[in-house]
C-alpha cells in the first residue's frame, strides 16, 4: 500500500544520479570495477606489511575458529615475508614509527613505567615474613602495584584515586587480556618478578583470570594441560601459587581480589573453580589474602545483579559487558579492597579515602 | 562491527562488489543493503538486529497513522503517540538505570521504601542515532514536508550502515530519496572517500587514541597526582581527543557512504575556530544541533515568544541534549553550562542589535581572541563531559589553579604535537587538500591502491596497539 505510493513518487527518478552531481571540480571519477581493485589493492598490501602485527595479535586470542583461521591465513604469509627479508624491513620500518614490533599486544597502555628501589641489604635473600604492612610517611610513600588483566586496569585507575598521594604511590600494572593460562602471550610470572625487583612494593593487588578459560601453555607455547580436562585446575592452582610467591618473595603484602560474578551464568562454574583456587593460595601462603568479590557484588539471593547496596545508598556498579565494572563499582571495590588490607595487614586508614 | 578493523575491511568488500553489482535492481539491491547493515549491527550482539526492526516497524506504523490523519488534533495526538512509542525503547535501554538508581536514593532520604525490579539494562549502540533520525522522519510526515517512504526504503534509511552507529544524523529528505534512485557506478568520488577514510582514521587511530592513554585518562582519571599544567594540557588534550575520535568517525562514515555513490550532510565545520559559542554549535556535531533545533527548540517557541522564553527554550534544548548524551549527571549539567553560554550569547545579540552594547572591532587580534575565549569555555564544558562526575569535573578544574610547582611529566613533545595537529586542522586551508584530492584521482587505480595500503600502514603503525571503540558509540 504504501510500498505503491511510494513507487509512483518515485517512479520518474529511476535514473542514475547526474555524474556532475557529485565531483567537485578537477577531481576525477573512477568506475565501480577499478575502484573495488584500489579497495582490494590497497587492503591486501596493507596486509602483507602489517601481516607480522596481525598474526601477533591472532595468537593473543583465546583458541576457536577465529583463531585457527586467522593463523591459517597469517603464518604462511609472514613465513614467506621473513624468508625474503621483508619482517625484518616491516620491524625496521614499525621500530622507526615508535613502536616495539615484539611487545605484548596486551600492550603498555595505561601501564606505568616501574620505578626503581635500591635493594635493601637486610631484605636480599631473605624474604621477611611479618602480617604488618610498614607505616607510611610522606618522604618514604608506600608502593602499591596493581597488576592483572582489564578488571586490574580498572581498579589500577581508581585506586590513585582511593589512596592517598601523599602517603602512597600507585604503580598501574594492568594489562587487558592476559592472565596465567597464556605466558605465550604475555608471561606475568617474569612480569612479577621483574616488578618486584625493581620496584620492590609493600602491596600487590592482584586482579587475574578472567581470561583464563583456555588450556595451559608454557612460555614456548607447549601445551600443559587442556581446559575443562582433570589435569587443568591443580596446574591452575599451581600458576596461582607459583605466582604469589613470586610476589611476596622480598616481603610485600598481597591481595588477591576475586573474580565478580558475570552475568552470564554460564561462566559460573569455572570462575568459582578459580576463586577457589585463588582462596586456597592465600589461605596457605602468609602475607596473602583472598578478597571476595564475588559475594560482595552479588544479589541478596546470589545471583548477578549490576547494582550494590551498602546499606545507604543504591549504585550502578556494574558496566555493560556483565563482566567488568563501571566508575563507581571500581571506585567502591578499591574502597573495599584497602579496608579489607587494613583488616588483613593493618594497612594505615590514613592511606586511603574511605 | 567497528570501522577500523579488518573485520569491517573485509564486510565492505563484499558489500561494495553486491551493491554495485545489484545497483540496478532495487528490488534485489535494496534488501540486499538492509541484510548488509543488519549482518553490521549484529555483529556486536545478534539480538539488537531485532531492537532496530522493532524501532524501524514503530516508526512506519508511527508515520502512517499520522499521515492518515487530517483533522488537526487528531493529527497532532497521533503524532504525539507516535513519538513516544519511536522514543519508548531509547528511554527504557538508555534511562532504566539513571532513574532507577535516582528515585530509589531521592526516596530513601525522604524516608520512602521504593523498590524498583533491578535490571541491567544494556544499551545497544547506535540507538540514540537512529530514534532521532526515527523521529524527524514522523514529525516530517506530520508537518507535511516528507511522504510515507515504502517500508523497504524506510527499514534501509533507519539501518544504512554508514550512518547507523554514531551518525550522522541524515534527515529523511536527505537519504530517502538517494535510496529511490540508482547511483551512478561510473564515477566514484574515490580520491574524496579515500581522503574521508584515511583521514578519518589518522585522526581517530594516531591522534585521539594517543592522547587518550598518554595525558588525558591519567588526568581525568585521578586529577589530583597531577600538576596544573598535565591538567590544563589534560583538558585541551581531551578538547581536541573528542574532535579527532568523533569527527573521525563521521568522515569515515561520509567517505564509506561516497563509495556507495551516497552523499552525507557534513557533521563538523572546524569548530575550534569559532568565535562564539553559538557559532562553535553550528560547526559541532552539525547534524545533532540541526535536529535539536528544527525537533525541539523550534517547536518549544524558539526565539519567536519573547527573550525569557528563549532564554528558556534554549536551556531546555541543553539539558536535554545534554541528556542524550548519557544518563548521568554531569552530562546535564555540561548541557545546562552550554545552555547558559548560549543564553548569554543571545542577551548579548540583543543588547547589540538594540544599540546598548558596542560591537567588539572587526580585528585579527580580536578575533583571535575570541576564538580564544570561546575554545575556553567549550574545554571548560568537556571538563564536566568526560568527567566521571561533577564532583571530579570541579576537581579538575580546581587543580587547574592549585598545582603550578609541581613537576609535570606527562606534558611531552609528542603530546604537544598531537594537541596542535588536532588544533591545526582547524585553520589549514581547503585549497591545498582540493589540490592533492584531484591529483590522487588521477592516479591509476593499482597506484592508488598502493597509496592507500602504505598510509594505512602508517595510520595503523603509529597509533596505539588494539581498537579503542569510538567515544560517540557509547552514546
Amino acid at each position: 500500500m504504501t510500498t505503491d505510493t511510494q513507487e509512483r513518487t518515485t517512479a520518474g527518478h529511476e535514473r542514475p544520479n547526474d555524474p556532475a552531481d557529485g565531483l567537485p571540480p578537477g577531481r576525477r571519477g573512477m568506475p565501480a570495477g577499478r575502484v573495488l581493485v584500489v579497495l582490494l589493492v590497497g587492503i591486501l598490501l596493507w596486509g602483507l606489511l602489517y601481516a607480522p602485527e596481525l598474526k601477533r595479535s591472532s595468537e593473543a586470542q583465546p583458541d576457536g575458529i577465529r583463531r585457527t583461521v586467522s593463523l591459517a591465513i597469517l603464518r604462511p604469509v609472514v613465513w614467506v615475508e621473513g624468508r625474503l627479508g621483508l619482517t625484518g624491513l616491516i620491524d625496521n620500518a614499525s621500530s622507526a614509527l615508535g613502536r616495539r614490533p615484539n611487545e605484548a599486544v596486551g600492550g603498555a597502555g595505561d601501564v606505568d613505567p616501574l620505578p626503581s628501589v635500591p635493594t635493601p641489604s637486610h631484605l636480599s635473600g631473605h624474604p621477611q615474613r611479618d602480617t604488618k604492612i610498614r607505616e607510611p610517611t610522606a618522604a618514604k610513600p608506600l608502593r602499591v602495584v596493581v597488576v592483572g588483566d582489564s578488571l586490574a586496569q580498572g581498579i589500577g585507575s581508581f585506586a590513585e584515586r582511593v589512596f592517598k598521594p601523599s602517603l602512597v604511590d600507585v604503580i598501574k600494572q594492568g594489562r587487558i587480556s592476559t592472565g596465567l593460562s597464556r605466558p605465550d602471550y604475555f608471561n606475568w610470572p617474569a612480569q612479577m618478578r621483574l616488578i618486584v625487583d625493581r620496584s620492590r612494593p609493600d602491596l600487590t593487588i592482584v586482579m587475574l583470570g578472567e581470561n583464563d578459560a583456555q588450556s595451559l601453555v608454557t612460555p614456548e607455547g607447549q601445551l600443559v594441560a587442556q581446559v575443562g580436562t582433570g589435569d587443568f585446575p591443580p596446574a591452575y592452582e599451581q600458576r596461582v601459587r607459583s605466582f604469589a610467591r613470586v610476589a611476596t618473595s622480598e616481603g610485600g603484602h598481597v591481595i588477591w581480589v576475586g573474580l565478580p560474578n558475570p552475568r552470564d551464568t554460564r561462566r559460573w562454574e569455572f570462575i568459582e573453580r578459580q576463586n577457589g583456587a585463588f582462596q586456597a593460595v592465600a589461605d596457605g601462603l602468609t602475607n596473602v589474602a583472598f578478597f571476595d568479590t564475588w559475594n560482595t557484588f552479588a544479589a541478596p539471593g546470589g545471583g548477578y545483579t549490576a547494582y550494590y547496596h551498602d546499606g545507604k545508598q543504591l549504585t550502578l556498579v556494574r558496566a555493560d559487558d556483565g563482566v567488568h565494572f563501571n566508575a563507581d563499582g571500581y571506585t567502591i571495590l578499591m574502597r573495599l579492597v584497602a579496608r579489607f588490607a587494613t583488616q588483613q595487614f593493618q594497612l594505615d586508614p590514613r592511606t586511603y579515602e574511605g | 562491527m567497528l570501522f577500523p578493523t579488518t573485520d569491517f575491511a573485509i564486510f565492505f568488500c563484499l558489500v561494495f562488489l553486491g551493491h554495485w553489482w545489484l545497483n540496478h535492481n532495487p528490488r534485489v539491491w535494496k534488501p540486499f543493503m538492509i541484510a548488509a547493515s543488519y549482518v553490521f549491527y549484529g555483529w556486536w550482539n545478534w539480538r539488537y538486529v531485532f531492537l532496530l526492526a522493532a524501532v524501524s516497524l514503530i516508526t512506519q506504523v508511527a508515520a502512517i497513522a499520522v499521515d492518515r490523519q487530517h483533522h488537526a488534533k487528531r493529527r497532532t495526538l497521533a503524532l504525539a503517540l507516535g513519538v513516544a512509542a519511536t522514543i519508548a525503547p531509547l528511554l527504557y535501554f538508555k534511562y532504566y538505570g539513571f532513574f532507577t538508581v535516582n528515585v530509589t536514593n531521592a526516596a530513601t532520604s525522604f524516608g520512602l521504601h521504593v523498590a524498583p525490579p533491578l535490571i541491567q539494562v544494556v544499551l545497544p549502540v547506535g540507538v540514540s542515532f537512529y530514534t532521532f533520525m526515527a523521529i524527524a522522519y514522523v514529525v516530517d510526515i506530520y508537518r507535511g514536508d516528507f511522504e510515507i517512504a515504502s517500508w523497504v526504503d524506510l527499514f534501509l534509511y533507519l539501518s544504512f550502515f554508514p550512518h547507523l552507529v554514531a551518525g550522522p544524523i541524515v534527515r529523511p529528505n536527505e537519504l530517502i530519496p538517494q535510496l529511490v534512485v540508482r547511483r551512478d557506478p561510473r564515477q566514484i568520488d574515490v580520491a574524496g572517500a579515500m581522503w574521508l577514510i584515511l583521514g578519518g582514521l589518522f585522526k581517530k587511530v594516531v591522534i585521539a587514541n594517543y592522547l587518550a592513554g598518554a595525558i588525558v585518562d591519567p588526568v581525568f582519571g585521578d586529577p589530583a597526582r597531577h600538576s596544573s599544567p598535565e591538567v590544563v594540557i589534560g583538558i585541551v588534550a581531551y578538547a581536541v581527543q573528542i574532535y579527532c575520535d568523533f569527527s573521525g568517525y563521521t568522515d569515515i562514515a561520509i567517505g564509506v557512504a561516497k563509495l556507495l555513490g551516497f552523499r552525507f550532510p557534513q557533521n563538523f565545520d572546524r569548530p575550534y575556530s569559532a568565535r562564539s559559542v553559538q557559532e562553535f554549535w553550528r560547526r559541532w556535531h552539525m547534524t545533532l544541533s540541526r535536529w535539536l533545533r528544527d525537533y525541539l527548540y523550534i517547536p518549544l517557541g524558539g526565539n519567536r515568544k519573547g527573550s525569557a522564553r528563549t532564554y528558556l527554550n534554549l536551556m531546555i534544548t541543553m539539558l536535554l541534549g545534554g541528556l542524550w548524551h548519557g544518563a548521568a549527571w554531569h552530562f546535564v549539567v555540561w548541557g545546562g553550562l552550554h545552555g547558559a553560554y548560549l543564553a548569554v550569547g543571545h542577551w548579548k545579540e540583543g543588547k547589540r542589535k538594540a544599540g546598548q552594547l558596542a560591537e567588539p572591532p572587526d580585528t585579527l587580534l580580536v578575533h583571535w581572541m575570541q576564538r580564544l575565549a570561546t575554545f575556553t569555555l567549550v574545554c571548560i564544558a568537556w571538563t564536566l563531559f568526560r568527567a566521571d562526575s561533577v564532583a571530579t569535573a570541579v576537581a579538575l578544574l580546581a587543580r587547574t589553579l592549585t598545582a603550578w610547582r609541581l613537576p609535570s611529566p606527562l606534558v611531552t613533545t609528542p603530546v604537544l604535537l598531537a594537541i596542535s595537529a588536532g588544533l591545526v586542522t582547524q585553520f589549514l586551508p581547503h585549497r591545498p587538500a582540493e589540490r592533492l584530492k584531484a591529483a590522487l584521482s588521477r592516479l591509476r587505480p593499482v597506484p592508488l591502491g598502493i597509496t592507500v595500503a602504505v598510509v594505512l600502514f602508517l595510520i595503523t603503525t603509529l597509533g596505539p596497539r588494539g581498537v579503542a571503540p569510538f567515544i560517540y558509540f557509547q552514546f
